[in-house]
């Protein structure tokens, strides 16, 4: 493939999974919560492939592959069927107002583009842009996981980190080996059975998977 | 000599055809709505009669409430000017997107102003919350522009942009271009009071925004104030069309050229036009309080697109 337009079509990818991101900061329902998810890991299964077809790192195809079947299609599906089981309500409820979050997003950007600046003139990737991106997800999954309520938010919330982690990882060297990467996927799958199982028990006991509400325990 | 008459001949071109896609976008609403709708070319007959009709002024207005729509309708005119629209380097080296952005919101001032100066309670509403609006908009759509201007390399000389876009070749398609258009795009409704912000077609209901600060006009004012903001929604889109998009803005004044421009505009025009009159089908108009939502995702879409500039 031309450069020019593999380097354009990383460029989109990236771009769109940041986008994605923050647009899971705006949404107000757990289903678009999760469409946002499903989608941002779409373009990071593309963003594997077109790396993947302009490197020659074939073992990117087989990690896309996995992402794809994991990301895209079942954890997404999992949690909706633990969100309609658990009756969590279709509202995502947040701290912070939208546009507050948002802003506090694109100064997590700024922060991001800040602190990897140094880092990217060491690194001879073709991805190595995707590096301050990569670090803006993790953040802007991170501050989710702060400023919501609901265990399930909070859940997406990880993922999203987790996504952001697989950018770094193949923006500063092409993936890791097959191995670590099917165990990382492994333990993100767990992750998700957990916290199935964790809201589940905290639905049972406070009849809300609100978080907030945990701290009736020291009464 | 030339120009002078260049940018008058565009001005003219862009009066006259606004009041076209206005109807057209009436009539697509129309059409998807399965109403038979008037036809396209109602608004020319509209504003002819309006222009012809006396205007009836409130006792409690003064005299700047006559002078409101001239004033409104002359930024218009000059913003006209200053767009490229069939030729790129129309207005040579006056068009400049900084005061574009100013000549939008001197218009908008004084539109609000318009709208206390009748003293009813409706003017005033539609005042309050378009200040509101202003204050949303304003950066949003100055980043975005500023980030298409990163993007050509910091010149914010209108008749520049599109030649270097089209110069700069496939590497233009870089995600700041895609969201800084998209961004544009959001404000090109909040600025021109379309559906999601505001409903354009109401004149009854206690939400209205823009239809409220022009609710005291009549006849000729009120003639000038519906072919300005006609004109508004007409700029924004040949600005989206030609300084975001510019692949068929004619560069040099051949008659070839010329015509390749015309027709590349007006086709982007109404790819626009429907694409607003789909979007008018399918949303109903937010609630006031969700609106800031909406602005400060475009804020937020510009300022990534300024960011992926210094970034990818």
């Amino acid at each position: 493939m031309d450069a020019v337009i593999s380097g354009n079509l990383i460029d989109l990818c990236v771009v769109a999974m940041l986008l994605l991101s923050m647009l899971a900061m705006t949404t107000t329902r757990i289903a678009q919560l999760l469409n946002a998810f499903a989608v941002q890991s779409l373009f990071l299964t593309f963003l594997a492939f077109v790396v993947a077809d302009s490197t020659g790192h074939s073992g990117l195809y087989v990690m896309g592959a996995i992402a794809f079947a994991v990301k895209v299609i079942g954890i997404p599906w999992a949690m909706k069927n633990t969100a309609v089981r658990l009756h969590a309500g279709r509202e995502v409820d947040s701290v912070m107002g939208i546009p507050g979050s948002l802003l506090i997003s694109a100064a997590l950007i700024i922060v991001a583009y800040l602190v990897t600046e140094p880092l990217m003139a060491t690194v001879e990737t073709i991805t190595r842009n995707c590096l301050a991106m990569s670090m803006s997800v993790i953040l802007i999954g991170l501050f989710m996981m702060v400023t919501r309520r609901k265990a399930m938010t909070e859940a997406v919330g990880l993922l999203m980190m987790e996504n952001g982690l697989f950018l770094g990882i193949m923006s500063i060297s092409y993936g890791m080996p097959l191995v670590v990467e099917i165990g990382i996927f492994f333990d993100v799958l767990m992750v998700v059975v957990i916290i199935g199982i964790f809201a589940l028990r905290i639905s049972k006991a406070f009849d809300s998977i609100d978080t907030s509400v945990l701290r009736r325990l020291k009464e | 000599m030339t120009c002078a008459i260049l940018p008058l001949a565009q001005a003219i071109l862009m009066i006259a055809l606004s009041p076209l896609f206005a109807g057209i976008l009436k009539k697509a609403k129309a059409r998807m709505q399965h109403r038979v709708g008037s036809g396209v070319f109602q608004p020319y007959r509209d504003i002819a009669k309006l222009l012809r009709k006396n205007e009836t002024v409130s006792e409690d207005a003064s005299w700047l409430f006559r002078f409101i729509p001239y004033v409104c309708f002359g930024s218009m005119v000059l913003l006209s000017m200053m767009t490229p629209f069939i030729l790129a380097d129309v207005a040579a080296p006056y068009g400049g997107l900084i005061s574009m952005v100013y000549i939008f919101t001197l218009y908008r001032f004084m539109m609000v102003l318009g709208g206390l100066e009748g003293g009813s309670v409706f003017g005033g509403m539609g005042s309050s919350r378009e200040m509101m609006m202003s204050v949303l908009i304003e950066p949003a759509l100055l980043l975005s522009l500023m980030a298409l201007a990163g993007l050509t390399g910091g010149s914010t000389v209108t008749s520049d942009i599109p030649r270097t876009l089209i110069d700069m070749g496939v590497i233009v398609l870089a995600p700041a271009l895609v969201l800084a258009a998209s961004s544009f795009f959001i404000t090109l409704l909040a600025e021109n009071a379309r559906v999601p912000f505001d409903n354009p077609s109401t004149h009854l209901e206690l939400t209205m925004v823009h239809e409220g600060m022009l609710i005291e006009y009549s006849g000729r004012g009120l003639g000038l104030m519906e072919l300005s903001s006609m004109m508004r929604i007409m700029i924004f889109a040949s600005m989206l069309g030609a300084l975001f998009f510019p692949w068929g803005v004619a560069l040099t004044s051949s008659p070839a050229d010329l015509a390749v421009g015309l027709a590349a505009i007006l086709l982007k025009i109404l790819t626009i036009t429907l694409a607003i009159a789909v979007i008018e089908s399918y949303l109903a108009k937010y609630r006031l309080f969700r609106l800031p939502n909406l602005l400060t995702a475009s804020f937020a879409l510009s300022l990534l697109a300024m960011i992926s500039l210094y970034i990818l």
